[in-house]
């Protein structure tokens, strides 16, 4: 790095170092105090071993896991759908995409309630049409914060795999076919692995804030479900035990990391960059 | 090495009709050239035997198997493409692996093929390279080398050495030719340089803007007698003059302002007094001479307009009295030459008979 391009760059780590490592390093070395006895203690996290937390990181990392995988499979084809049109409509089906955006989570979400309500569009549709004849739980469950999650969540997974998308060379699907792969040895062994980027993206923009999500499942969900999230903000809003709230954000943090790490790991050996068969030396 | 036939083809994107009624037939095992102006169809014709498109009617067929319905994955006939479209992710050894890995071969019987393909293209050396290290010969190499490792009944080369530079050029034409003696595979080589085409092909067909083949034959052939203005004017350079046919003791043309010329006409071509007709004549194959020189069935008198020096040859446009311009090569056979012509110089034109091509379109 030289020193121009450094400078330039100075704005913004003070910005993070201010706002973000500073308060990261505070809710740590909370975590290890109680507020009573002077010096550091172990007791907030010995107060975590208790399976009610770990079923609550569990449940908070399947939530994650889920709709990142859905927003994958349902954004895939959506991004490389939009990512062969031709520029005008790209922009046109980008801009739809995006004009969720524009509007306030909170509207977005309460706009699900008239959906997915008892006497909602869904439910009056489906007995007017005679497929039902009592109404569904569709809210206040997992199915109504799955729903919403993903509906939240896709633009972040479509971004990024549509500027990998775009930039595809489409002769490279040509030239698979061409040395007698079928679409889905050419999707497995080009397509795939060359907007893996993309993908890897695209997956922990999604993961990662889903992981820790707290409004879309205290709206929609109702009140059965405990996840990361929720129980940190019951901590530090209601509980008021910032103490142990540290310690749960520490652990949790802890984990999702290395759920990442060994994540990354196992995408990188499933689709190696390069040498995919080993040349046996002679 | 197979054949390639096509049979009545037409097809058309979106209502533009681009090849109609187009029959072809490629032999087996030879270099075929397939030239013509840009647009004019000849990537299609390679995309349908490829594969990469449908035809809306006609039927293509490879040996006697009709494959017009058939899938390209499911043909044995590879491809080098324009662009080379090599796998960016993987390496060198990779991508000419790849379609071997897609067939399931074992690990060792891939190695040694990929290993001895990467020898006939001399990239041994580069094979754990990523396709961005590599230059525009190299690349052009593996993606030669991934098309041969199948051993298709037929290769097609889609203007393949476009992106070379005009020396290496040179060199991968003549790699091509030995590669394609030593695979005996048909190749179908589609170009809009006749250059590259004179030099590699065995067999060459010319297409003209309307997707139309306007003549097949040797190089030697097509050069030297075109059937047409088109394929004379776009395989080389050449005069164009328009006369009148006469049959008297001797056929002879009539140029109008400049009198008549004798005439060589081919015994199978059957012509009327009177008939407009063309010939064509190429710049080598006139004289030019301030002297006056025996011996040539042909004179003109001309004057010199503009002199171009090639290098090995010389281009001089000779201004002729009917107001058309001659252009004439002469060879720079000697340093210092036996006569000098000049800006504004009179000549003296001659050719004989034998070297002007009679042309009725």
């Amino acid at each position: 790095m030289n020193n121009s391009s450094f400078f330039k760059a100075v704005p913004a780590l003070l910005w993070q170092f201010l706002f973000f490592y500073i308060p990261l390093l505070f809710v740590v070395v909370l975590s290890f105090t109680d507020g009573t006895t002077s010096g550091f203690t172990l007791k907030n996290y010995a107060l975590l071993f208790d399976s009610v937390y770990g079923s609550i990181v569990l449940r908070s990392l399947i939530l994650a896991f889920l709709t990142a995988t859905l927003c994958l499979l349902i954004g895939y084809p959506l991004a490389y759908f939009i990512a062969l049109k031709k520029r005008s409509l790209k922009n046109v089906f980008l801009f739809f995409i995006i004009l969720p955006f524009w509007t306030n989570l909170l509207v977005l979400t309460y706009a699900w309630f008239f959906i997915l309500d008892r006497d909602g569009l869904l439910n009056s549709l489906l007995m007017n049409i005679g497929v039902i004849n009592e109404p569904l739980a569709l809210i206040n469950n997992f199915f109504a914060i799955m729903i919403v999650m993903f509906y939240c969540y896709l633009p972040f997974m479509i971004m990024p795999l549509f500027s990998v998308l775009e930039k595809f060379d489409l002769n490279l699907i040509e030239a698979s076919k061409d040395l007698g792969a079928n679409q889905w040895q050419t999707l497995w062994n080009v397509i795939i692995p060359i907007t893996m980027p993309g993908i890897k993206a695209g997956f922990l923009l999604v993961f990662v804030p889903a992981f820790g999500e707290f409004v879309i499942p205290l709206l929609v969900g109702g009140d059965k479900y405990m996840f990361v999230g929720t129980l940190i903000s019951h901590y530090f809003l209601i509980g008021q035990n910032k103490f142990a709230g540290s310690a749960f954000t520490v652990l949790s943090s802890c984990v999702l990391f290395v759920v990442v790490f060994f994540v990354s790991i196992f995408v990188q050996k499933l689709f190696p960059s390069h040498r995919e068969i080993r040349e046996t030396e002679l | 090495m197979k054949s390639i036939r096509l049979e009545n083809i037409k097809k058309s994107y979106n209502g533009d009709v681009i090849l109609e009624n187009l029959n072809l037939t490629i032999p087996a095992g030879q270099f075929f050239a397939l030239l013509g102006p840009s647009g004019c169809g000849k990537t299609t014709v390679l995309r349908l035997i490829g594969g990469f498109e449908e035809v809306n009617e006609g039927d293509i067929f490879l040996g006697e198997e009709n494959i017009t319905h058939l899938p390209s994955n499911k043909r044995h006939i590879n491809t080098v493409f324009q662009n080379y479209a090599l796998f960016p992710h993987l390496n060198v050894f990779d991508n000419v692996a790849y379609s071997q890995k897609i067939k399931g071969l074992s690990r060792e019987v891939i190695a040694q093929k990929v290993n001895k393909v990467l020898k006939t293209v001399h990239l041994e050396h580069h094979k754990n390279k990523f396709i961005n290290q590599l230059s525009g010969g190299q690349k052009q190499r593996v993606a030669l080398a991934r098309a041969i490792i199948n051993e298709p009944d037929v290769l097609l080369l889609d203007e393949p050495l476009t992106a070379l530079d005009l020396k290496l050029r040179e060199k991968v034409l003549i790699e091509l030719i030995d590669l394609q003696s030593k695979l005996q595979t048909t190749f179908v080589y589609v170009t809009h340089d006749q250059f590259e085409a004179l030099t590699v092909a065995d067999q060459m067909a010319i297409m003209n803007q309307d997707g139309q083949i306007e003549q097949i034959g040797t190089p030697k052939e097509i050069y030297e007698f075109p059937v047409s203005i088109f394929v004379a004017k776009f395989v080389g350079t050449t005069n164009i003059l328009k006369g009148i046919f006469h049959n008297g003791s001797t056929p002879q043309i009539e140029l109008p302002g400049l009198g008549f010329f004798q005439l060589a006409v081919p015994e199978n071509k059957e012509l009327v007094e009177g008939k407009s007709i063309y010939i064509s004549l190429r710049p080598e194959k006139i004289w030019i001479s301030i002297p006056e020189t025996p011996g040539f069935s042909n004179h003109l008198t001309g004057v010199v307009e503009s002199i171009v020096y090639q290098g090995r040859s010389t281009q001089y446009n000779v201004r002729l009295k009917n107001d058309h311009l001659l252009s004439i090569f002469e060879q720079n056979e000697e340093h210092f030459p036996r006569q000098v012509i000049d800006y504004g110089s009179t000549v003296n034109v001659y050719w004989q008979k034998e070297n002007a091509v009679l042309l009725e379109k």
